[in-house]
């Protein structure tokens, strides 16, 4: 099972677009421009979902609707990152592996997207009206704060 | 003092190489720096989606604009007070940096077509809010907003590429 997961990742490794993303002067800041569109509309769309959980903006939507609304677009911007993102993964599978600050990353963003699409959605589906609930705030901080340290780890992907 | 000069002079101030010379401080503040992204262009950028009748098209325009406005000015702090410590310490690189430059010039056309915004389209909201759709004039704010913060996005990422 590991060898053969090792073995499509080295595949991986050696094809030439991969080749071409890592060692071209254009690959990769193309790749990671994509990186932070998608993070930029993926973590605006949960501060603003998150900012309305807590009662503090966007009170003229009810929060079921903020939701709806933002759905497709979180899930894009999702979808975005994971895919650069793993364009910069596969192009040196063992140096991402060996880094402590991309293992913490993957667990906060498996915590996250578990939490907010998840174990904590009710949250999200339920209107809690226009009045802040102490259970709500916890839930919208916790919420950013796992999203926000995702972000902070990937950028210290490139400093330890 | 030429441009580049003065550049050259930032850059050897000694707050600039107090940072530069920063094992921790110079990533701290590059990090904020881009995590300061999603408050403040991707609250931009939700309201462009409104604009351009992508999203939150059965609330009021103005409503939203005020609440996103609200926190993208704590975004935009963060943004322009990290770049300008950022610009002080690579200062001469950056004034030769085709990315730095063109990056510059989108964030003048974004501040030009915000300020068209505020004092030409902000006004006549109302008019249009109660029916749903934004006028031409409107969208096209949000699409030069939304292909803009795009641009300065890609442009910031390439520069740090070439230094």
């Amino acid at each position: 099972m590991t060898t053969s997961i090792r073995s499509f990742l080295d595949w991986c490794s050696n094809t030439e677009t991969i080749i071409y993303i890592r060692d071209s002067s254009y690959g990769m800041p193309a790749v990671q421009s994509v990186h932070l569109i998608g993070l930029t509309v993926l973590l605006a769309a949960m501060l603003v979902l998150n900012l309305r959980l807590a009662a503090v903006s966007m009170m003229d939507w009810s929060l079921p609707a903020v939701e709806r609304q933002l759905r497709p677009w979180a899930l894009g911007a999702l979808t975005l990152v994971i895919a650069s993102g793993m364009l910069m993964f596969v192009g040196n599978p063992p140096k991402y592996l060996a880094n402590a600050a991309f293992l913490f990353k993957m667990a906060a963003l498996g915590l996250a997207v578990v939490c907010q699409f998840g174990v904590l959605r009710r949250f999200f589906l339920s209107d809690p009206g226009g009045r802040a609930r102490p259970l709500n705030i916890a839930v919208a901080v916790l919420s950013l704060t796992l999203w926000f340290s995702v972000g902070w780890a990937g950028r210290a992907i490139a400093f330890v | 003092m030429s441009l580049l000069g003065w550049c050259q002079w930032l850059e050897h101030t000694s707050f600039a190489t107090a940072i530069s010379e920063s094992v921790w401080l110079f990533p701290l503040i590059e990090g904020s720096h881009i995590l300061a992204l999603p408050l403040s262009v991707g609250m931009i950028l939700m309201f462009d989606l409104r604009l351009l009748g992508l999203a939150f098209s059965t609330g009021l325009a103005a409503r939203m604009m005020a609440d996103v406005v609200r926190w993208s000015k704590f975004g935009f702090l963060i943004m322009f007070s990290t770049g300008g410590v950022l610009f002080m310490t690579q200062a001469s690189k950056a004034y030769g940096n085709g990315f730095f430059r063109t990056k510059l010039l989108l964030l003048v056309i974004l501040g030009i077509n915000a300020a068209v915004y505020q004092l030409v389209l902000y006004p006549k909201m109302a008019q249009w809010d109660a029916r749903g759709g934004a006028p031409l004039g409107a969208r096209l704010c949000g699409a030069v907003s939304l292909v803009g913060w795009i641009g300065v996005i890609i442009c910031g990422r390439t520069m740090a590429y070439q230094f």
